[in-house]
């Protein structure tokens, strides 16, 4: 049993009132930014793909508690508006001078050949071939769907080796996965998964999650850790740490609207990164922070939210630890020591202000 | 055998003691976050911070007790380990909080170390019926989590605590974490928590929140505070708030040792409404249960300020104790009903002395059927027989001369009902004045045949007049009345039969002290009562009670509830210990004198610890401490 079918049950019933509510958009949203390529700094151009949206978000047991994308896929998707779109910005955009990074999001599993067809796929891979400038191709999958089959198909299309397949592991506890996610796979099967991604040649970049609901933030923290140390295990080369941000219409959403959840500090963030950076030079260690210093984001007390988000924008460009080494006082400091310490021995009660005075 | 030992019983508020040193650590402090060690009633948690690779295979976390140095070898453990907690916190949805609790019970059950593990009790979990095994265990600290989430709702909170404490044994600790007002410390404390900590320092500190004892004011706008942390060169509000929560503590610890917290938390709860409304809801709906953990033998100052003192279990206790223990003289069919008087006992006051000069000009017979009754609030109804004992001695109020719909009539039913004892013919007398003593005798009058004669309804009771009226009254109705030959019992022995009849059980007094006895010593030294020259009682004249010697006491053996059956023969040593108890009475309190008895034969008689309840619920430590044994014939 990889769910826990109250917790699944509970999601489903808030999924269910909240699908209807779909958004119908059918275009290819897309932006460029400034990212990290293995070595060095260069461009991403990142699409997101209107799919019908994720298997595992649309299935009977809900989805994942935390996870609100699938209100932003139309529910017909049109694959030839879709290619077509997405061959024409990648003729204008990319740019001769800049490296690319170019990812692929759908929201849910590019390799799923329910969500994006197997005709679709291969086409979009076999276009982004064709440029020199393009040194990565970041796709996003669940395990299941990683199979030696479909990853022999694509090596056909597409040199392998600029090939990432970014899996949302999450984490590496199989009760948190379970508990507090809704996840629906274990560690086991993300291992299976990453294990054949890296036999095919491709490289596998691991998601993981800071601060599910249910998990106090130190626990969190603990777990930022030692997954990443079982992550490394596996010869996996890039880390995502993705902090929390609270998505309408999920399961968090309500906690988190009843007061019942903290989102993180951005000190933890700061401190996990510098600390994973510490025992794993190697690694790239990518930290993105979504809605940060907002309160349905990681945030601080609010002075000192955009020097602690700066550095950590400027440590996943640069990957060097010294920017995180540079020391940011506050006098909040304190108190989220203090605070994530009483969340931990209370089991995740979180400290908001009703309780004070 | 559990790591704490309660010393000391004021409703559920106890001060619970390391139980082999006996030194007091609760109501205490949980430094969760601790720089700097701070001496005294404090506990440490000692989490890594912040988590590194290095200390990911730890998965328990020490709270470690600060405790004396020279006494390290004597104490058991210093230490108990959170290693186990559920997964889910209280406020998760049940339907899945439930087969996670019941799994954290596995674990928790199957682990080691009971003895000092702590337990994570999440307040939505309370009703499983398994924590019954929880209790079973030697495990003696408990995290109440989600407690302060039921801090707006008074019914739940004061159901919540009630039921906890009458779950757990009193030697089991609760800490309720998070970030708590110290204001709101004294009544949690009185339900039953033992440990908050010092989060709450921590989070208003930041905000720019200054704390004190009973209120929390904005940084910029607070009063002035001198102590060191506030006046240094770099003042710390920190720290200052941090001194303000174990200040707090330190207060509480100390109203509980002198027996005055009740009315510390009669005033604390005026900081806040829905906890003012809270005590209002345990004094109506559970008075019962604070009653019997309340000590009734005692010298502590009585404060009743507010209107809250009216249902404090003490007083109310005493006013069940006048309905169900007091029987008046048979032989008195003359009732004086008397105002109450600022000093204390009464008949040391002015008035009293004024209204005894009235009664002894009508003649020294009339002493022998007269019954003094006082009418006062808030105990209501005090024969004179019981004016020496607590808290008759030692109550205060603001005298205001109103009385408020529920004091009349409750003293009105009380006064009805110990009437009820006396004959039909019996003449009541009504020397005391204004409108709310008034209202009372008026509803005795509506439901009542008792001639009732008013002496002072037009003039102050002191007063030449009505004094004059008293005297003329009394003078009357021993003409009208046929004076019985009878020679009357001496007051000094029906004070002590009444005094035991209230300490004992009713119906004791007359058995323990026919008017044979002889009573020695005289005021203020203790008295000693002697029968057939032999020494059989001791009266304490502070606290107005008395206390037996085991072999007299047996004649009372079936009257009596202050009863605790003892597995062995003989009592050894000072103490007396929770294993040893078959059963006590659910009725004895805290500090009450109660008999050790084996095989229907007392063997010793002993100062409770704790109330009845909780000595059955205990099973390591001292309920009670010997007072006499019998000598064990070799």
């Amino acid at each position: 049993m990889k769910i826990n079918r109250n917790f699944a049950e509970r999601i489903k019933q808030i999924r269910e009132a909240e699908l209807p509510s779909r958004k119908h958009s059918r275009k290819v949203v897309f932006w460029e930014e400034d990212t990290r390529l293995l070595t060095e700094q260069g461009k991403a151009l990142v699409f997101i793909l209107p799919t019908g949206g994720c298997s595992w978000a649309l299935s009977g047991s809900g989805g994942c508690s935390i996870c609100g994308y699938i209100y932003d896929n139309p529910q017909q998707p049109d694959f030839e508006i879709i290619l077509s779109s997405f061959q024409k910005i990648l003729k204008n955009k990319l740019n001769k001078e800049f490296l690319y990074s170019v990812k692929i999001f759908t929201s849910g599993s590019f390799l799923d050949t329910k969500e994006v067809p197997e005709e679709f796929q291969f086409k979009m891979l076999e276009e982004l071939s064709q440029y020199e400038v393009i040194k990565e191709v970041v796709i996003e999958s669940r395990p299941e769907y990683i199979k030696d089959s479909s990853l022999k198909n694509i090596s056909k299309r597409i040199d392998m080796s600029i090939l990432e397949i970014a899996i949302g592991l999450e984490s590496s506890s199989n009760s948190i996965l379970m508990n507090s996610i809704n996840k629906g796979f274990f560690w086991e099967d993300f291992e299976k998964a990453a294990n054949k991604i890296i036999e095919n040649g491709a490289r596998v970049k691991a998601y993981l999650l800071f601060k599910p609901p249910f998990v106090s933030e130190y626990d969190s923290m603990r777990d930022m850790l030692l997954s990443a140390t079982k992550i490394v295990s596996l010869g996996i080369d890039t880390i995502s740490i993705n902090a929390i941000s609270i998505h309408r219409g999920t399961f968090l959403s309500q906690l988190f609207e009843k007061n019942e959840y903290r989102t993180p500090w951005l000190w933890s963030l700061l401190y996990v990164c510098k600390e994973i950076k510490k025992q794993y030079p190697e690694l790239r260690l990518i930290c993105d922070i979504v809605a940060g210093g907002n309160v349905r984001g990681a945030h601080n007390c609010g002075e000192c939210d955009q020097l602690v988000i700066n550095a950590i924008k400027e440590f996943t460009m640069s990957q060097d630890i010294g920017v995180l080494n540079k020391e940011i006082s506050c006098s909040c400091k304190n108190e989220w020591e203090s605070n994530l310490i009483h969340e931990k021995i209370s089991i995740s009660e979180p400290v908001i202000q009703r309780n004070v005075l | 055998m559990r790591f704490f030992q309660p010393i000391r019983q004021l409703g559920y508020a106890r001060i619970l003691a390391e139980t082999r040193t006996h030194f007091p650590l609760s109501p205490g402090m949980v430094a969760i976050n601790q720089p700097e060690i701070t001496k005294g009633y404090t506990a440490v948690f000692d989490v890594p911070f912040p988590p590194q690779f290095d200390d990911l295979s730890k998965t328990d976390y020490s709270l470690t007790w600060i405790l004396p140095e020279d006494k390290m070898d004597k104490y058991h453990s210093t230490k108990f380990q959170l290693t186990e907690q559920p997964f889910y916190p209280p406020f998760a949805d049940e339907s899945f909080v439930v087969s996670d609790f019941e799994n954290y019970l596995d674990r928790f059950l199957s682990s080691s170390k009971l003895e000092t593990a702590i337990f994570t009790l999440p307040v939505s979990q309370i009703n499983n019926p398994r924590i019954k095994e929880i209790m079973e265990t030697e495990c003696s600290l408990y995290i109440l989590s989600g407690l302060t989430s039921l801090f707006s709702n008074q019914r739940r909170i004061v159901e919540t605590l009630v039921q906890l404490r009458e779950m757990l044994s009193p030697d089991i600790a609760l800490y309720a974490p998070g970030p708590i007002s110290p204001s709101l410390y004294s009544f949690l404390v009185y339900m039953g928590v033992d440990f908050f900590d010092n989060s709450i320092a921590y989070y208003v500190s930041k905000n720019g929140y200054f704390l004190t004892e009973d209120q929390v004011y904005r940084q910029s706008i607070h009063p002035k505070c001198y102590c060191p942390h506030c006046n240094g060169l770099e003042p710390n509000l920190f720290k200052h708030n941090e001194m303000v929560i174990k200040n707090t503590l330190s207060r509480i610890r100390y109203s509980i040792e002198r027996g005055i917290f009740r009315a510390q938390v009669e005033k604390d709860v005026h900081n806040n409404v829905s906890f003012a409304a809270a005590l209002k809801r345990v004094d109506t709906h559970f008075n019962e249960n604070l009653r019997i953990r309340t000590p009734m033998i005692s010298s502590s100052p009585v404060r009743c300020i507010g209107e809250e003192s009216f249902d404090r279990p003490l007083i109310t206790e005493f006013r069940e104790r006048v309905r169900k223990r007091y029987k008046p003289d048979p032989n008195s069919n003359l009732v004086i009903l008397l105002p109450c008087s600022a000093r204390k006992p009464y008949s040391f006051s002015r008035s009293h002395k004024f209204f005894h000069k009235a009664m002894r000009k009508a003649g020294k017979g009339v002493f022998k059927s007269l019954t003094e009754l006082i009418i006062t609030s808030p105990l209501s109804v005090v024969p004179r027989e019981l004016e020496d004992i607590y808290p008759v001695k030692y109550y205060d109020i603001p005298v205001s001369g109103g009385w408020s719909e529920k004091e009349i009539e409750v003293t009105a039913e009380l006064l009805k009902d110990v009437l009820s004892h006396f004959p039909k013919d019996t003449v009541v007398v009504n020397h005391t004045h204004g409108k709310g003593y008034e209202d009372i005798v008026e509803k005795i009058r509506t439901t009542s045949s008792f001639d009732i004669k008013d002496t002072a309804k037009d003039a102050n009771p002191t007063s030449e007049e009505a004094c004059q009226q008293l005297t003329d009254t009394l003078v009357e109705i021993q003409q009208a009345t046929k004076t019985s030959d009878q020679k009357g019992i001496s007051s000094k022995i029906r004070k002590m039969q009444a005094v035991a009849d209230f300490e004992y059980g009713l119906g004791t007094g007359v058995i323990l002290f026919p008017y044979s006895v002889r009573i020695k010593g005289k005021f203020p030294r203790d008295q000693h009562i002697y029968k057939e020259n032999e020494h059989i009682a001791t009266y304490a004249t502070k606290s107005g009670y008395l206390s037996l010697f085991p072999k007299p006491a047996n004649l009372i053996l079936s009257k009596t509830e202050n009863i605790l059956e003892f597995g062995a023969e003989r009592v050894s040593g000072s103490n007396i210990y929770a294993p040893g108890v078959i059963h006590a009475n659910e009725r004895i309190q805290p500090n009450d004198e109660i008999f050790i008895v084996h095989e229907d034969q007392i063997i010793a008689t002993a100062t409770a610890f704790v109330s009845g309840s909780d000595m059955n619920k205990m099973t390591s430590g001292i309920v009670a401490e010997v007072k006499k044994k019998v000598r064990s014939k070799k």
